[in-house]
Protein backbone atom coordinates (compact mmCIF):
# COMPACT_ATOMS: atom_id res chain seq x y z
CA UNK A 1 0.00 0.00 0.00
CA UNK A 2 1.79 2.98 -1.07
CA UNK A 3 0.80 6.27 0.73
CA UNK A 4 -0.60 9.70 -0.94
CA UNK A 5 0.19 12.85 0.49
CA UNK A 6 -0.61 15.76 -1.26
CA UNK A 7 1.23 19.43 -0.44
CA UNK A 8 -0.54 22.47 -0.60
CA UNK A 9 0.81 25.90 -1.84
CA UNK A 10 3.44 27.18 1.26
CA UNK A 11 2.95 24.12 2.68
CA UNK A 12 5.84 20.76 2.99
CA UNK A 13 5.21 16.87 4.09
CA UNK A 14 7.75 14.26 4.92
CA UNK A 15 7.67 10.68 4.53
CA UNK A 16 9.49 7.60 5.29
CA UNK A 17 9.11 4.29 2.98
CA UNK A 18 6.44 3.67 0.59
CA UNK A 19 4.87 7.22 -0.13
CA UNK A 20 4.26 9.01 -2.88
CA UNK A 21 4.14 13.30 -2.05
CA UNK A 22 2.82 15.43 -4.50
CA UNK A 23 1.87 18.90 -5.18
CA UNK A 24 -0.12 20.36 -8.31
CA UNK A 25 -0.13 23.07 -10.34
CA UNK A 26 3.54 25.00 -10.21
CA UNK A 27 3.42 28.11 -11.92
CA UNK A 28 6.01 30.09 -10.36
CA UNK A 29 6.53 28.49 -7.40
CA UNK A 30 8.99 25.48 -7.24
CA UNK A 31 8.71 22.15 -5.29
CA UNK A 32 12.11 21.55 -3.23
CA UNK A 33 12.09 17.89 -3.10
CA UNK A 34 14.87 16.25 -0.67
CA UNK A 35 15.88 12.54 0.25
CA UNK A 36 18.01 10.37 1.51
CA UNK A 37 18.15 6.89 0.22
CA UNK A 38 20.00 4.98 2.76
CA UNK A 39 17.03 5.29 5.20
CA UNK A 40 14.05 5.84 2.39
CA UNK A 41 12.93 9.27 3.75
CA UNK A 42 11.75 11.92 1.77
CA UNK A 43 10.49 15.71 2.15
CA UNK A 44 8.63 17.91 -0.06
CA UNK A 45 7.99 22.03 -0.15
CA UNK A 46 5.80 23.77 -2.50
CA UNK A 47 7.82 27.48 -1.71
CA UNK A 48 5.94 30.62 -2.74
CA UNK A 49 8.32 33.76 -2.56
CA UNK A 50 12.22 34.12 -2.54
CA UNK A 51 12.64 35.77 0.47
CA UNK A 52 11.02 36.58 3.51
CA UNK A 53 11.74 40.34 3.18
CA UNK A 54 8.77 40.46 0.32
CA UNK A 55 6.17 39.09 3.29
CA UNK A 56 4.72 40.14 6.62
CA UNK A 57 3.74 37.35 7.24
CA UNK A 58 6.41 35.03 8.09
CA UNK A 59 5.11 32.40 10.37
CA UNK A 60 4.92 29.90 7.86
CA UNK A 61 8.46 28.38 6.82
CA UNK A 62 7.45 26.01 4.10
CA UNK A 63 6.33 29.84 2.20
CA UNK A 64 9.93 30.53 1.31
CA UNK A 65 13.51 28.73 0.26
CA UNK A 66 15.91 29.85 2.89
CA UNK A 67 13.52 28.58 6.10
CA UNK A 68 12.01 25.65 3.78
CA UNK A 69 14.69 23.48 3.49
CA UNK A 70 16.29 23.89 6.89
CA UNK A 71 12.37 22.46 7.97
CA UNK A 72 12.34 19.82 5.46
CA UNK A 73 15.74 18.45 7.13
CA UNK A 74 15.06 19.00 10.57
CA UNK A 75 11.10 16.56 9.83
CA UNK A 76 13.41 14.17 7.58
CA UNK A 77 16.08 13.83 10.42
CA UNK A 78 13.12 13.15 12.72
CA UNK A 79 11.99 10.16 10.41
CA UNK A 80 15.39 8.74 11.28
CA UNK A 81 17.20 10.50 8.12
CA UNK A 82 21.06 10.95 8.28
CA UNK A 83 22.02 11.99 5.04
CA UNK A 84 23.90 12.64 2.67
CA UNK A 85 20.86 14.38 1.06
CA UNK A 86 20.30 14.88 -2.61
CA UNK A 87 17.44 17.66 -4.22
CA UNK A 88 15.61 17.80 -6.71
CA UNK A 89 13.84 20.80 -8.06
CA UNK A 90 10.98 21.63 -10.30
CA UNK A 91 8.97 24.65 -11.08
CA UNK A 92 9.95 28.01 -11.40
CA UNK A 93 7.41 29.08 -14.81
CA UNK A 94 7.54 32.56 -16.13
CA UNK A 95 3.79 32.82 -17.66
CA UNK A 96 1.82 35.75 -18.83
CA UNK A 97 5.42 36.84 -19.72
CA UNK A 98 4.30 39.67 -22.51
CA UNK A 99 2.77 41.48 -19.18
CA UNK A 100 6.17 41.71 -17.47
CA UNK A 101 7.22 45.15 -17.32
CA UNK A 102 10.81 45.47 -19.26
CA UNK A 103 13.73 44.70 -17.00
CA UNK A 104 11.53 43.45 -14.48
CA UNK A 105 12.03 40.64 -11.76
CA UNK A 106 10.32 37.38 -13.18
CA UNK A 107 9.53 35.43 -9.71
CA UNK A 108 9.90 32.35 -11.40
CA UNK A 109 13.26 32.96 -11.96
CA UNK A 110 14.15 34.17 -8.23
CA UNK A 111 12.64 32.15 -6.56
CA UNK A 112 14.87 28.74 -8.24
CA UNK A 113 17.56 31.65 -7.18
CA UNK A 114 17.12 31.22 -3.82
CA UNK A 115 16.50 27.24 -3.73
CA UNK A 116 19.70 26.71 -5.15
CA UNK A 117 21.46 29.59 -2.81
CA UNK A 118 19.50 27.67 0.35
CA UNK A 119 20.39 24.38 -0.75
CA UNK A 120 24.00 25.38 -1.09
CA UNK A 121 23.67 27.00 2.31
CA UNK A 122 22.93 23.34 3.63
CA UNK A 123 25.16 21.72 1.29
CA UNK A 124 22.94 19.74 -0.38
CA UNK A 125 23.75 18.68 -4.10
CA UNK A 126 21.25 19.52 -7.18
CA UNK A 127 20.40 15.59 -8.80
CA UNK A 128 18.41 16.80 -11.13
CA UNK A 129 16.14 20.02 -12.51
CA UNK A 130 13.17 20.92 -14.84
CA UNK A 131 12.32 24.17 -13.79
CA UNK A 132 11.79 27.72 -15.95
CA UNK A 133 9.86 27.83 -19.25
CA UNK A 134 6.31 29.34 -19.57
CA UNK A 135 4.35 26.27 -18.60
CA UNK A 136 2.56 24.64 -15.45
CA UNK A 137 4.08 21.70 -13.02
CA UNK A 138 3.09 18.73 -10.81
CA UNK A 139 5.27 16.88 -9.31
CA UNK A 140 5.49 13.40 -7.26
CA UNK A 141 8.00 12.36 -5.31
CA UNK A 142 7.99 8.67 -4.69
CA UNK A 143 9.93 8.37 -0.87
CA UNK A 144 11.20 4.73 -1.33
CA UNK A 145 13.45 5.34 -4.51
CA UNK A 146 13.57 9.28 -4.76
CA UNK A 147 12.15 9.62 -8.19
CA UNK A 148 10.43 13.14 -9.19
CA UNK A 149 7.67 12.34 -11.62
CA UNK A 150 7.07 16.17 -13.45
CA UNK A 151 3.84 15.98 -15.17
CA UNK A 152 2.59 19.18 -17.57
CA UNK A 153 -0.80 19.67 -19.68
CA UNK A 154 1.55 19.28 -22.78
CA UNK A 155 4.65 17.87 -22.39
CA UNK A 156 3.46 14.87 -20.40
CA UNK A 157 5.48 13.20 -17.95
CA UNK A 158 8.90 12.20 -17.32
CA UNK A 159 11.42 11.57 -14.45
CA UNK A 160 13.83 13.12 -13.05
CA UNK B 1 -5.71 51.47 5.81
CA UNK B 2 -3.42 49.37 4.48
CA UNK B 3 -4.71 46.16 5.59
CA UNK B 4 -7.48 44.89 3.40
CA UNK B 5 -8.52 42.38 5.84
CA UNK B 6 -10.04 45.49 7.71
CA UNK B 7 -12.85 46.43 5.10
CA UNK B 8 -15.96 47.32 6.73
CA UNK B 9 -19.14 45.61 5.68
CA UNK B 10 -20.50 48.52 3.64
CA UNK B 11 -17.57 49.01 1.64
CA UNK B 12 -17.26 45.43 0.71
CA UNK B 13 -21.17 45.69 -0.04
CA UNK B 14 -20.50 48.32 -2.33
CA UNK B 15 -17.30 46.83 -3.79
CA UNK B 16 -19.64 43.56 -4.68
CA UNK B 17 -22.15 46.36 -6.54
CA UNK B 18 -18.91 48.19 -8.55
CA UNK B 19 -18.01 44.45 -9.72
CA UNK B 20 -21.68 43.77 -10.21
CA UNK B 21 -21.69 46.89 -12.70
CA UNK B 22 -18.37 45.80 -14.46
CA UNK B 23 -19.75 42.23 -14.61
CA UNK B 24 -23.22 42.66 -16.09
CA UNK B 25 -21.82 45.20 -18.94
CA UNK B 26 -19.26 42.37 -19.53
CA UNK B 27 -21.93 39.63 -19.57
CA UNK B 28 -24.01 41.91 -22.33
CA UNK B 29 -20.75 42.13 -24.32
CA UNK B 30 -19.96 38.08 -24.27
CA UNK B 31 -23.80 37.68 -25.21
CA UNK B 32 -23.71 39.97 -28.46
CA UNK B 33 -20.76 38.25 -29.47
CA UNK B 34 -22.04 34.87 -29.00
CA UNK B 35 -25.34 35.31 -29.56
CA UNK B 36 -26.31 33.18 -26.51
CA UNK B 37 -27.91 33.93 -22.69
CA UNK B 38 -25.91 34.56 -20.34
CA UNK B 39 -25.94 34.59 -16.74
CA UNK B 40 -23.93 36.07 -14.01
CA UNK B 41 -23.24 35.48 -10.36
CA UNK B 42 -23.77 37.98 -7.45
CA UNK B 43 -20.05 39.19 -7.30
CA UNK B 44 -18.21 37.40 -4.52
CA UNK B 45 -15.21 39.06 -2.65
CA UNK B 46 -12.35 36.64 -1.54
CA UNK B 47 -9.59 38.30 0.69
CA UNK B 48 -7.43 35.23 1.86
CA UNK B 49 -3.87 34.38 2.09
CA UNK B 50 -1.97 33.64 -0.87
CA UNK B 51 -1.42 30.01 -0.24
CA UNK B 52 -5.54 29.33 0.49
CA UNK B 53 -6.49 30.74 -2.55
CA UNK B 54 -5.97 28.80 -5.66
CA UNK B 55 -8.61 25.76 -5.04
CA UNK B 56 -11.33 28.07 -4.92
CA UNK B 57 -12.17 28.22 -8.46
CA UNK B 58 -11.54 24.91 -9.90
CA UNK B 59 -9.83 21.52 -9.42
CA UNK B 60 -5.88 22.48 -9.34
CA UNK B 61 -5.05 20.53 -12.42
CA UNK B 62 -7.72 21.49 -14.49
CA UNK B 63 -6.82 22.81 -17.82
CA UNK B 64 -8.33 26.48 -18.21
CA UNK B 65 -7.53 29.49 -20.56
CA UNK B 66 -6.55 32.42 -18.67
CA UNK B 67 -6.77 35.95 -20.00
CA UNK B 68 -4.32 38.09 -18.45
CA UNK B 69 -4.65 42.33 -18.65
CA UNK B 70 -2.94 44.97 -16.14
CA UNK B 71 -5.53 47.69 -15.75
CA UNK B 72 -3.68 51.34 -15.84
CA UNK B 73 -4.89 54.87 -15.39
CA UNK B 74 -6.53 56.26 -12.03
CA UNK B 75 -6.26 52.50 -10.68
CA UNK B 76 -3.93 49.64 -11.29
CA UNK B 77 -4.47 46.19 -10.84
CA UNK B 78 -5.36 43.28 -13.05
CA UNK B 79 -8.27 41.75 -14.29
CA UNK B 80 -7.98 38.18 -15.18
CA UNK B 81 -10.53 35.72 -17.04
CA UNK B 82 -10.81 31.87 -16.69
CA UNK B 83 -12.24 29.91 -18.73
CA UNK B 84 -12.13 25.95 -17.86
CA UNK B 85 -11.27 24.50 -21.22
CA UNK B 86 -14.99 23.30 -22.04
CA UNK B 87 -15.75 26.93 -22.10
CA UNK B 88 -12.64 27.97 -23.94
CA UNK B 89 -13.45 26.11 -26.37
CA UNK B 90 -17.06 26.88 -27.19
CA UNK B 91 -16.17 30.41 -26.82
CA UNK B 92 -13.53 30.27 -29.45
CA UNK B 93 -15.73 28.27 -31.67
CA UNK B 94 -18.43 30.93 -31.52
CA UNK B 95 -16.14 34.05 -32.07
CA UNK B 96 -15.02 31.63 -34.99
CA UNK B 97 -18.12 31.22 -36.05
CA UNK B 98 -17.95 27.81 -36.07
CA UNK B 99 -20.78 25.11 -35.82
CA UNK B 100 -21.20 23.44 -32.31
CA UNK B 101 -20.34 19.87 -33.13
CA UNK B 102 -16.87 20.78 -34.63
CA UNK B 103 -14.20 19.38 -33.19
CA UNK B 104 -11.76 21.49 -32.26
CA UNK B 105 -8.52 22.25 -30.14
CA UNK B 106 -7.14 24.97 -28.98
CA UNK B 107 -4.64 25.95 -31.54
CA UNK B 108 -3.19 29.64 -32.74
CA UNK B 109 -6.46 31.10 -34.31
CA UNK B 110 -8.45 29.63 -31.48
CA UNK B 111 -5.85 30.76 -28.60
CA UNK B 112 -6.21 34.42 -30.70
CA UNK B 113 -9.86 34.45 -30.33
CA UNK B 114 -10.30 33.50 -26.68
CA UNK B 115 -7.57 36.71 -26.65
CA UNK B 116 -9.58 38.90 -28.54
CA UNK B 117 -12.96 37.36 -26.41
CA UNK B 118 -11.15 38.17 -22.91
CA UNK B 119 -10.02 41.51 -24.43
CA UNK B 120 -13.66 42.93 -25.31
CA UNK B 121 -15.23 41.40 -21.96
CA UNK B 122 -11.98 43.03 -19.89
CA UNK B 123 -13.12 46.37 -22.04
CA UNK B 124 -16.79 46.33 -21.18
CA UNK B 125 -15.74 45.53 -17.28
CA UNK B 126 -13.47 48.27 -17.51
CA UNK B 127 -15.29 50.66 -19.23
CA UNK B 128 -18.79 50.12 -17.01
CA UNK B 129 -16.40 51.39 -13.77
CA UNK B 130 -14.99 54.02 -15.40
CA UNK B 131 -18.07 55.39 -16.36
CA UNK B 132 -19.89 54.86 -12.77
CA UNK B 133 -16.69 56.11 -11.01
CA UNK B 134 -15.71 58.71 -12.82
CA UNK B 135 -12.11 57.19 -13.15
CA UNK B 136 -9.83 56.66 -16.44
CA UNK B 137 -9.19 53.07 -16.39
CA UNK B 138 -6.75 51.58 -19.45
CA UNK B 139 -6.62 47.97 -20.14
CA UNK B 140 -3.22 46.80 -21.57
CA UNK B 141 -2.86 44.43 -24.18
CA UNK B 142 -4.14 41.01 -22.90
CA UNK B 143 -1.69 38.03 -22.01
CA UNK B 144 -3.33 34.36 -22.81
CA UNK B 145 -1.90 31.10 -20.50
CA UNK B 146 -3.89 28.04 -21.09
CA UNK B 147 -2.32 25.44 -18.49
CA UNK B 148 -3.37 23.75 -15.29
CA UNK B 149 -5.71 26.16 -13.03
CA UNK B 150 -3.56 26.42 -9.91
CA UNK B 151 -0.53 27.29 -11.93
CA UNK B 152 -1.89 29.98 -13.75
CA UNK B 153 -3.66 31.56 -10.66
CA UNK B 154 -0.75 31.51 -8.43
CA UNK B 155 1.08 33.15 -10.37
CA UNK B 156 -1.31 35.98 -11.61
CA UNK B 157 -1.46 36.72 -8.01
CA UNK B 158 2.25 36.29 -6.74
CA UNK B 159 4.11 37.26 -9.96
CA UNK B 160 1.67 40.63 -10.51
CA UNK B 161 0.70 41.43 -7.55
CA UNK B 162 1.73 44.31 -4.66
CA UNK B 163 0.95 42.37 -1.73
CA UNK B 164 2.23 39.22 -1.49
CA UNK B 165 0.66 37.55 1.69
CA UNK B 166 -3.42 38.53 1.04
CA UNK B 167 -4.92 38.59 -2.52
CA UNK B 168 -7.68 40.55 -2.58
CA UNK B 169 -10.19 39.75 -5.71
CA UNK B 170 -13.82 40.08 -6.51
CA UNK B 171 -14.81 37.14 -8.45
CA UNK B 172 -17.95 37.15 -10.73
CA UNK B 173 -19.05 33.59 -12.11
CA UNK B 174 -20.85 33.04 -15.57
CA UNK B 175 -22.74 30.56 -17.62
CA UNK B 176 -23.36 30.58 -21.03
CA UNK B 177 -26.58 28.47 -22.07
CA UNK B 178 -25.43 26.34 -24.85
CA UNK B 179 -27.02 23.43 -25.84
CA UNK B 180 -28.71 22.75 -22.58
CA UNK B 181 -25.04 22.39 -21.53
CA UNK B 182 -23.96 24.97 -18.76
CA UNK B 183 -20.38 26.66 -19.87
CA UNK B 184 -18.86 28.25 -16.68
CA UNK B 185 -16.09 30.95 -16.79
CA UNK B 186 -15.05 33.33 -13.83
CA UNK B 187 -13.97 37.28 -14.32
CA UNK B 188 -11.74 38.08 -11.69
CA UNK B 189 -11.02 42.22 -10.82
CA UNK B 190 -7.44 42.08 -8.47
CA UNK B 191 -6.82 45.55 -7.68
CA UNK B 192 -3.79 46.91 -6.24
CA UNK B 193 -4.21 47.68 -2.53
CA UNK B 194 -4.05 51.52 -2.89
CA UNK B 195 -6.37 51.04 -5.67
CA UNK B 196 -9.21 49.79 -3.80
CA UNK B 197 -8.73 52.82 -1.79
CA UNK B 198 -9.06 54.98 -4.55
CA UNK B 199 -12.36 52.63 -5.65
CA UNK B 200 -13.59 53.79 -2.16
CA UNK B 201 -12.90 57.09 -2.48
CA UNK B 202 -14.77 57.37 -5.68
CA UNK B 203 -17.74 55.63 -4.51
CA UNK B 204 -17.82 57.53 -1.29
CA UNK B 205 -17.27 54.62 1.41
CA UNK B 206 -13.98 55.51 2.51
Amino acid sequence: MIEQIRVNVAAYAVARGDAVISTLGLGSCVAIAVHDLATAVGGLAHVLLPSESMSRDRDNRAKFPGTAVPLLLEEMRKLGATGPFTAKLAGGASMFGALLPSGGVNMGERNVEAVRRALGVAGIGIAAQDTGGDYGRSVFLHVRDGRLVVRSLNRGEHVL
Amino acid sequence: MDDIRSLKANQLDALREVANIGAGHAATALSQMTGGTIMISVPTINIARLEDVPPQITAPEEPVAAVLMNMLGDLTGRTLLVFPRPTALRLAGLMLNRRAETEIDLGEIEQSAIKEAGNILSGAYLNALSDFMGLMLLPSPPSLAVDMSSAVLTTAYLQFGTDRDYVFCVETEFFMLELNEKLRGFFLLLPDVASLHAILRAIRVA
